[in-house]
């Protein structure tokens, strides 16, 4: 199986940058390809699930492959294509082309070519055989929800502790998170994250051993104060405004020649040196220069408003409007203020698990020619089969 | 293609022909000469004959080019009326293959694509790639030279259901179980293959019925619940199969071969007795009920009927296990491993001495038809076209297993 996770020196040392994309567009490539699969999966009613996936085989495809052989747009829209489909939740082809439309510039949707339809057709192979059909993936959502029920303490501030944390792990997809650490560490991280900032101090959880100094300590062992900060950089780097490096929306003109690139040794990522999913990290990690003299940020419009409008419909995939969270690089910042909406049911088990109707998106229209018409669950962890009793002969 | 948006930073949104062709070009040449790490090319296999026909595309059989010269099987995923691309349910039955890995699972080692080149119109074909299995059940069953003893059909049953436990335990239907799915390598071990209508299951909460299709399952095979429009169904779907399986072991053909729906539940009721809320609660309530022919008044004679060919009062106990009409009292794998069948002498017995007396390759594919006027392919879905039966002849192929 190929190992999807790198160290930072892999991810600097990309198929874009070889191909003269310097690390800070390819980082703004990533997080633009990301929200724009938030934004048309949100758009078309899909499931954190299915976006999520699409997000993470985007990721994955650029350590393979330039942005300036496959443009960012037309590929996200051909990783929520195949997403939607390994997660139950199949979108025509078309459609989501013509959402991408109309979410995207003239100019940006003239990258899908000619023929879009017929070029997501052709990408999506080039997908499959990138990601090696490697198709389920696990995201940090149920492991959230499955470390929260285990925290003792207030129940208000337990929910909104985990709601902002929710809401981190949405805006984690926009990092490169997921090509560094397992999803339980990205939960871990950001629950932390969370708990600091909305004042909820986790000081007793079901299923304390003497040996855990933290509550984490019950889910994912070795974890470091270090490593734990390191992540939740990167995310709050993502509302920090200097972390936009200026750029045209497509690679500089003062590109080396495009002459496309035989990549015979795309590989050349090495897996970081321990397997471990807390493997400690030695140094401070470089997160993204603050660059001065940059004109000022793009930012992105708020999708939404602090709370919906009244009677209009709640959007379905929450993430907090970016002008509304200070960059607080303070721990002990106040939270800022999210508003509540996304809303679980805490106390509820896990909406991953089961076939039934999901609390909050409605399952999808039953397709005909489908096979499945329910969105199936996660696969469960194997279990390994319980020895088997031998009963005698009577 | 890339490059398509440079010069339109400046230009209006128009098509510019040369640089559109030249990126055009280059993006296929790229896209011909990347060497995908994870994915290697056909072209390592060499396709020795074309061995059945899955439920999505073809499959053959074929060596590695490699020093090992290892046999593979290989699927052929089909695209060519793909409007939305690679298929859902070749996808699906990818998912669940990496999931299981199992001895009594069929292994899947990796997934192979052809060349993108101008021919193709730059657009690869994959081949799931499988260990070779020399064997599938509804071959050997045809063939009258193939006998089992019952020690022999007793491990066969018992790889069957550990396949089925291992399965059902993950959560996966396999939704298709027939004699030609189950295959049987030439050391004796059994395998279950074509998860191509499998699923993922989940156990239904109070209030919240699943909504599986209930057009799977090959109609000979077919559970009476499906037939009567059950969508909250579950592992016992298998377990009906694995029942209907059981008793062709020694019928040596399928026990009930209605040429529909309706002649199935008929073919049903008088093997297992009439559905009735008494012997099935809640069998009134499913869809079909009243829009199917029920007969009524009928008797239960599996132990009857089946004590004929099962001499092994075992064997004919734990059929009437299988083959329950309510899926509620149907027995599961777990529970049908621990019957007495397996546990009384003889016991379960290795199959390759048997099979070392048999050097060809016995497919239900390759065999002729195992009575004269028998559909080789039964449709999987009601309504479907059945497909055209496959003479033996097209292929010509004599396999050897050794």
């Amino acid at each position: 199986m190929p190992y999807w996770y790198y160290d930072k020196k892999d991810l600097q040392n990309t198929p874009s940058f070889r191909d003269g994309i310097s690390t800070e567009t390819e980082n703004r490539y990533r997080k633009e390809g990301a929200r724009f699969i938030i934004d048309t999966g949100s758009k078309m009613d899909l499931g954190y699930n299915t976006v999520a996936t699409g997000v993470v085989y985007f990721h994955r495809f650029y350590m393979f492959h330039s942005f300036r052989t496959f443009p960012r747009y037309i590929t996200a829209c051909c990783c929520l294509f195949l997403a939607g489909k390994v997660e139950e939740t199949p979108k025509k082809c078309k459609d989501i082309i013509k959402v991408a439309k109309s979410l995207l510039t003239e100019q940006k949707f003239a990258t899908f070519g000619e023929d879009p339809k017929e070029e997501v057709m052709t990408l999506e192979r080039i997908l499959l055989q990138t990601i090696k059909f490697d198709l389920q993936v696990e995201h940090p959502y149920g492991y959230l929800l499955k470390y929260a029920k285990c925290l003792k303490g207030d129940k208000t501030k337990l929910q909104k502790m985990v709601q902002m944390a929710w809401t981190f792990v949405n805006d984690s997809l926009c990092t490169t998170l997921c090509l560094q650490w397992e999803p339980e560490v990205i939960a871990v991280a950001l629950m932390f994250l969370a708990g600091k900032l909305s004042k909820f101090e986790v000081v007793d959880w079901n299923g304390r051993l003497p040996k855990h100094s933290a509550w984490w300590d019950m889910f994912v062992e070795d974890i470091t104060m270090e490593l734990l900060e390191d992540i939740c950089h990167q995310v709050l780097d993502l509302y920090s405004p200097q972390t936009q490096p200026s750029g045209g929306d497509s690679p500089p003109l003062s590109a080396p020649p495009k002459t496309p690139k035989n990549d015979k040794k795309p590989h050349s990522a090495t897996p970081p040196a321990s397997v471990s999913p807390v493997a400690p990290v030695a140094t401070k990690p470089a997160v993204t220069p603050i660059k001065n003299g940059e004109p000022p940020p793009k930012l992105e419009p708020p999708k939404a408003a602090l709370g919906p409008a009244p009677g209009a419909e709640p959007p379905r995939y929450g993430y907090p409007p970016y002008t509304s969270i200070p960059p607080p690089y303070v721990y002990g910042a106040p939270p800022p203020a999210l508003p509540p909406r996304l809303p679980l049911l805490y106390t509820e088990p896990p909406p991953a698990v089961a076939a039934g109707p999901r609390p909050r998106y409605p399952p999808p229209p039953p397709a005909p020619p489908a096979v499945v018409s329910v969105p199936p669950p996660y696969f469960p962890p194997l279990p390994a089969p319980p020895p088997r009793p031998y009963y005698p002969p009577p | 293609m890339q490059s398509v948006s440079a010069p339109r930073e400046s230009a209006p949104p128009v098509i510019s022909t040369s640089s559109t062709i030249l990126n055009m070009r280059e993006k296929e040449k790229y896209i011909e000469e990347f060497d995908f790490p994870f994915c290697d090319e056909s072209s390592k296999y060499e396709k020795v004959a074309k061995i059945g026909q899955g439920t999505f595309g073809e499959v053959f059989k074929a060596r590695a080019r490699n020093s090992n010269k290892k046999f593979v099987a290989m699927k052929k995923v089909l695209m060519d009326n793909e409007k939305e691309g690679f298929p859902i349910t070749a996808l699906r039955e990818i998912k669940i293959l990496q999931l299981l890995k199992h001895e009594n699972v069929v292994n899947l080692i990796e997934i192979c694509r052809t060349k993108a080149t101008l021919h193709n119109k730059y657009r690869s074909t994959f081949y799931l790639v499988f260990d070779f299995c020399e064997h599938d059940l509804a071959g050997l069953l045809s063939n009258v030279n193939v006998k089992f003893s019952l020690g022999e059909i007793k491990k066969v049953m018992q790889q069957l259901l550990n396949g089925l436990y291992y399965i059902h335990s993950n959560k996966i239907l396999h939704r298709d179980m027939k004699a030609a799915n189950v295959l049987i390598t030439k050391n004796g071990i059994l395998k279950l293959a074509d998860f191509g209508l499998a699923r993922a299951f989940s156990v239904a909460k109070s209030g919240q019925a699943n909504k599986y299709t209930n057009r799977v399952v090959t109609l000979w095979y077919r559970p009476p619940e499906l037939l009567l429009g059950d969508r909250n169904y579950g592992p016992p779907v298998d377990m009906w199969g694995a029942g209907c399986i059981m008793a062709e072991m020694w019928t040596r053909s399928p026990i009930m071969q209605g040429p529909t729906e309706q002649q199935q539940l008929i073919l049903i009721s008088q093997l297992c007795g009439s559905c009735t809320p008494d012997v099935w609660p809640g069998v009134e309530n499913l869809e079909l009920y009243n829009k199917m022919e029920l007969p009524k008044g009928q008797k239960r004679k599996v132990k009857e009927r089946l004590k004929h060919y099962v001499k092994d009062p075992y064997g004919c106990d734990l059929l009437d296990k299988l083959l329950q009409l309510d899926p509620a009292k149907r027995f599961d794998a777990d529970t049908a491993l621990n019957h007495d069948f397996f546990w009384t002498d003889p016991m379960p017995c290795e199959l390759a001495n048997m099979l070392a007396q048999h050097t060809q390759s016995m497919f239900e594919y390759l065999a002729p038809p195992r009575r004269p006027g028998h559909l080789r392919h039964h449709h999987h879905v009601a309504g479907a076209q059945p497909k055209p039966t496959q003479a033996v002849q097209d292929s010509g192929y004599q396999d050897r297993v050794f």
